[in-house]
C-alpha cells in the first residue's frame, strides 16, 4: 500500500500542477495574441486616418 | 506598478508553497488509515475554498456592475469567475484521485462531490453564455444576472443534495476532513490556502487586464469599420 | 390589480396562438413519447427496478419535453420584431415575464397530464391512490421549471445557439426542484405514505419556487431591457 499510495499522491499533485501550468500558459498565449491584435488594429486605424487626411 | 504586484504575489505564493511542501513531507507524519496519499488534501481543500470565495466575489462584482454599469467591474467578474473555475477543476481532479486512493473508485455520488460538480457546470454555462454574446454591454449584463442565479443556486443545490444523500445509504466511507485533524497537521492547509489565494489574485489581475484589452480591441475594430 | 391584468393579457395571447397552431404542444408531446420509448430500451420496463426509478424517469421526461415549450416562449417573439414591441409596450418586464410564465405553465401542465397515464401504461406502473398529492407535486415542480426556464429563455433569446444554451444553462439550476419532485413522485408512485421526514422535500420545492420567482421578477427587467 505505501508505495502505490505514493504513486497516486504524485499523480494527484502532478494533475493539480498541470492544470495550473496549462492555465498560465494559455493566459500567456492569449496575452501575446491580444497584443498582436491590438497592434494590428491600431496600425490599421493610423493608416486609415492618414488616408483620410490626404 | 501592476507588473511588480503580480510578480511579488507570484513569488510570495511560490515561496510559501515551496516551504509548505517541505513541511508537508518532512514534518507532518503519515496519517493512520490513508498513508502518504492524504497529503492531497493540502491542495484539494484550499482549492475548493478558493474557488467558492472567487465565485461569490464574482457574484458581488456582477451585482456591482448592474448597479454602476462600469465595464471594469464586468472584466473583474469574468476574470474572478474564470480563475475560480480553474481552481474548481483542480478540486474536482484532485478529489477524484484522492477518492481513487481511498475508496478505490474515481467518482462517488456523495453530496459534496455532486453539488460541487453542479457548481462547476453552472459556471461552465456562464462562460458559454459570455462567449455567445458579441456586444460587451449585453454580455456584462446577462453574465451578471447569470452569476447571481448561479451563486444562489449553489447554496440551494448543496443543501438539497445533502438531504438526498442522507436519506439513502451513501458510499461506505464519508471523508470528513476539518474537524478531525490534529493541530499540527492543519497548519499547512491554511498556509496553502493563503498561497493559492495569492496565486489566484495574481492570475485575476492578469486576466482582468486581458479582458479589458479584448474589449478595447473590439471597440477599436468597430471604430475602424465605421469609416 | 393592474399587474395581473397585464400579465393575463400576455398569457392569453400566447395561449390563444398556441391553441390555434398547436405546434409547441405537439412537438413537446412527440418528444416526450420518444423519450419514453428510448428509456424503455435503457431499462427493462417490466422489472421491479422501474418502480424505484419511476419518479426520476417521469421528471426527466417532463424536464426534457418542457425545454421545447420554454425555448419557444421568447423565440416566437423574434419574428417581425414582436419582442421589441412587447418591451416598448406599457407592460413592464416583470408583467411580460409573469404572463409568459403563466402560459408556459399551463402548456407544461397539459403535456404532463397527458404524459402521466401514458407513462403508467408503458412502464406498468399503477397510478397511486394519492393522485391528488402527486398532482400537487407536479404543480410545484413544474412552476420551478417554468420560472427558471422562462427567465433563461429571455436571456438566451438573441443568441445564435439558443437551442443549445437553454438546456445547458437550466438543467444544473433546476437540480434542487427536480430532486424534490423526483423524491416525492417516486414515493407516491410506489404507494408509500409520505412521512414526516419527507416533508422536507415539499419545503424544498416551495422554497425553490418562492426564491426563484422573486429573483426572476426582480431581474427580468434587467435581462430584457438593460
Amino acid at each position: 500500500m505505501p508505495t502505490s499510495n505514493y504513486t497516486f499522491m504524485f499523480y494527484g499533485f502532478l494533475a493539480a500542477w498541470m492544470v495550473v501550468i496549462i492555465y498560465v500558459i494559455s493566459i500567456a498565449l492569449r496575452e501575446r495574441k491580444l497584443r498582436q491584435e491590438l497592434d494590428r488594429v491600431k496600425r490599421m486605424l493610423e493608416e486609415r486616418e492618414q488616408e483620410t487626411k490626404r | 506598478m501592476r507588473v511588480k504586484i503580480i510578480l511579488a504575489l507570484s513569488a510570495l505564493s511560490g515561496l510559501i508553497l515551496a516551504w509548505n511542501l517541505h513541511t508537508m513531507f518532512m514534518q507532518v507524519p503519515d496519517e493512520l488509515n490513508q498513508g502518504a496519499a492524504f497529503r492531497i488534501i493540502y491542495f484539494h481543500v484550499p482549492s475548493a475554498i478558493t474557488s467558492f470565495t472567487g465565485f461569490y466575489i464574482g457574484m458581488f462584482a456582477g451585482v456591482g456592475y448592474l448597479w454602476r454599469k462600469n465595464l471594469r467591474l464586468d472584466a473583474f467578474a469574468a476574470a474572478v469567475n474564470e480563475v475560480s473555475l480553474v481552481f474548481a477543476t483542480i478540486t474536482l481532479i484532485t478529489g477524484s484521485i484522492w477518492g481513487r486512493i481511498i475508496w478505490g473508485i474515481w467518482w462517488a455520488w456523495d453530496p459534496r462531490i455532486t453539488s460541487y460538480f453542479v457548481c462547476w457546470l453552472l459556471y461552465v454555462g456562464y462562460f458559454m453564455l459570455r462567449r455567445a454574446i458579441d456586444d460587451p454591454t449585453t454580455r456584462a449584463r446577462l453574465g451578471a444576472v447569470l452569476s447571481i442565479f448561479a451563486a444562489i443556486d449553489i447554496v440551494i443545490v448543496w443543501k438539497s443534495i445533502e438531504w438526498w444523500r442522507t436519506q439513502h445509504p451513501g458510499p461506505v466511507l464519508e471523508i470528513r476532513g476539518g474537524g478531525g485533524m490534529a493541530p499540527g497537521m492543519e497548519a499547512p492547509l491554511w498556509w496553502n490556502f493563503l498561497a493559492l489565494v495569492m496565486l489566484a489574485t495574481a492570475l485575476v489581475i492578469i486576466r482582468m487586464r486581458q479582458v479589458s484589452m479584448q474589449r478595447e480591441i473590439d471597440s477599436l475594430r468597430r471604430y475602424a469599420h465605421a469609416f | 390589480m393592474n399587474f395581473f391584468r397585464q400579465s393575463w393579457a400576455v398569457a392569453s395571447k400566447d395561449l390563444r396562438s398556441e391553441v390555434r397552431s398547436k405546434e409547441t404542444v405537439n412537438a413537446s408531446l412527440s418528444f416526450a413519447l420518444v423519450i419514453l420509448l428510448l428509456f424503455s430500451f435503457a431499462f427493462d420496463p417490466s422489472s421491479e427496478q422501474v418502480r424505484e426509478i419511476a419518479g426520476g424517469l417521469l421528471w426527466l421526461v417532463f424536464a426534457f419535453a418542457g425545454t421545447l415549450i420554454l425555448n419557444r416562449s421568447f423565440a416566437r417573439e423574434l419574428v417581425n420584431d414582436c419582442l421589441d414591441a412587447l418591451i416598448s409596450s406599457p407592460a413592464s418586464g416583470a408583467q411580460i415575464f409573469f404572463g409568459k410564465c403563466l402560459a408556459n405553465y399551463a402548456l407544461l401542465i397539459i403535456v404532463e397530464c397527458i404524459c402521466l397515464p401514458i407513462f403508467a401504461v408503458f412502464y406498468n406502473v399503477r397510478l397511486p391512490q394519492q393522485l391528488a398529492v402527486l398532482f400537487l407535486v407536479m404543480l410545484l415542480g413544474t412552476w420551478g421549471i417554468t420560472v427558471i426556464g422562462t427567465l433563461f429563455s429571455a436571456m438566451t433569446v438573441n443568441l445564435r445557439l439558443r437551442e443549445l444554451m437553454l438546456p445547458t444553462l437550466i438543467y444544473p439550476m433546476l437540480i434542487p426542484a427536480l430532486m424534490g419532485a423526483i423524491q416525492l413522485s417516486g414515493l407516491l408512485i410506489a404507494g408509500e405514505p409520505l412521512g414526516a421526514d419527507n416533508q422536507i422535500w415539499f419545503r424544498l420545492l416551495v422554497a425553490f419556487d418562492v426564491i426563484f420567482t422573486i429573483l426572476s421578477l426582480a431581474l427580468v427587467e434587467t435581462v430584457l431591457v438593460g
